[in-house]
């Protein structure tokens, strides 16, 4: 039973080459928009912890997305 | 309803919804595989090299439909010049390209145990290459041209110009002699496919949907950090 689920009676190569080429595609596109996403959000963070503390503050008041990657970022490290 | 399109209630929901399809996306893929893999029967004349539909299918259906959506909000953008609207079409369009790529090569693979070729340059195929060549124009628009609204410009008209390819896309099997196979599935009229295997392969459209969201949402926050690093100073 288990060799006829993976030879897909004689068809094994073709249906789990299609699946396997879907999920790996799949895999590094999430993979690259994750690290990008990551990438943006840390320079970011980075931008405003090298503000004054005056100025970091004015930021983070008027921007809800600027105090948001800063907390997120500050809980991931 | 204009509260609600300002970009740090958007960011927030986006942070909100990607935990929210995080959480039950595998639950949803495992299904959608078992159904794909095991469940679902072989066909009496494919055998089951029929499973690649599950991906081939879906793969096609997203990729043109991801196409359209862009074109129809390059138009609305032409009307309106919101810059939200190419913050949505910049995210959609790497995500289509690769589904309409995942459409043809797994059609190829299909292609070799059913018709005997990896590839014929039949009406269907060629024109999803074209789209595919649609997709890296406005692709390399947006990220080869400097001056801003320009790319917008330009990528807006290969969109909207891809449009008159969708159509074509479509209805090549029935306008030409194709060895493509006519539409099984209908939105107006019967289907001609079974229920054993119209379940498995809307499970994995619904799965490679949310993949889709998951990934637009990330590229769309992405877009939107971006924006805001640009205008750090002004704040």
């Amino acid at each position: 039973m288990i060799q006829n689920f993976l030879t897909m009676n004689g068809y094994g190569l073709f249906v789990w080459g299609s699946f396997t080429l879907t999920f790996v595609m799949c895999g590094l596109l999430y993979y690259k928009t994750l690290k990008t996403l990551k990438k943006y959000e840390r320079d970011f963070a980075k931008e405003i912890n090298e503000l004054s503390s005056e100025r970091k503050k004015v930021v983070t008041d008027n921007s809800k997305i600027a105090s948001q990657v800063l907390s997120s970022f500050s809980k991931t490290f | 309803m204009l509260k609600l399109l300002n970009l740090s209630n958007i960011f927030f929901w986006i942070e909100k919804l990607i935990g929210f399809i995080n959480s039950f996306f595998f639950i949803f893929l495992l299904i959608a595989l078992s159904f794909a893999l095991i469940f679902s029967p072989p066909d009496y004349l494919q055998g089951d090299s029929v499973r690649i539909m599950y991906v081939h299918v879906p793969s096609a259906w997203i990729g043109l439909a991801s196409f359209t959506f862009i074109a129809l909000l390059s138009i609305a953008h032409f009307i309106f010049k919101l810059k939200n609207i190419k913050l949505i079409t910049k995210s959609i369009a790497p995500i289509g390209l690769m589904f309409t790529c995942l459409a043809l090569a797994t059609g190829s693979i299909w292609g070799q145990p059913t018709w005997g070729t990896w590839w014929v340059w039949d009406a269907r195929i060629t024109s999803m290459l074209i789209l595919v060549l649609f997709y890296i124009g406005f692709i390399s628009s947006q990220k080869f041209i400097t001056d801003e609204s320009k790319a917008n410009k330009i990528s807006s008209i290969v969109a909207i110009t891809g449009l008159i390819n969708i159509p074509i896309i479509k209805y090549s099997v029935d306008w030409w002699n194709t060895l493509h196979q006519p539409a099984s599935i209908k939105l107006t009229g019967e289907s001609s496919i079974h229920s054993s295997m119209l379940v498995p392969l809307l499970l994995m459209f619904f799965v490679l949907i949310l993949y889709c969201a998951l990934i637009f949402l990330m590229k769309y926050k992405t877009e939107i950090i971006k924006i805001k690093k640009k205008n750090l100073k002004r704040l």
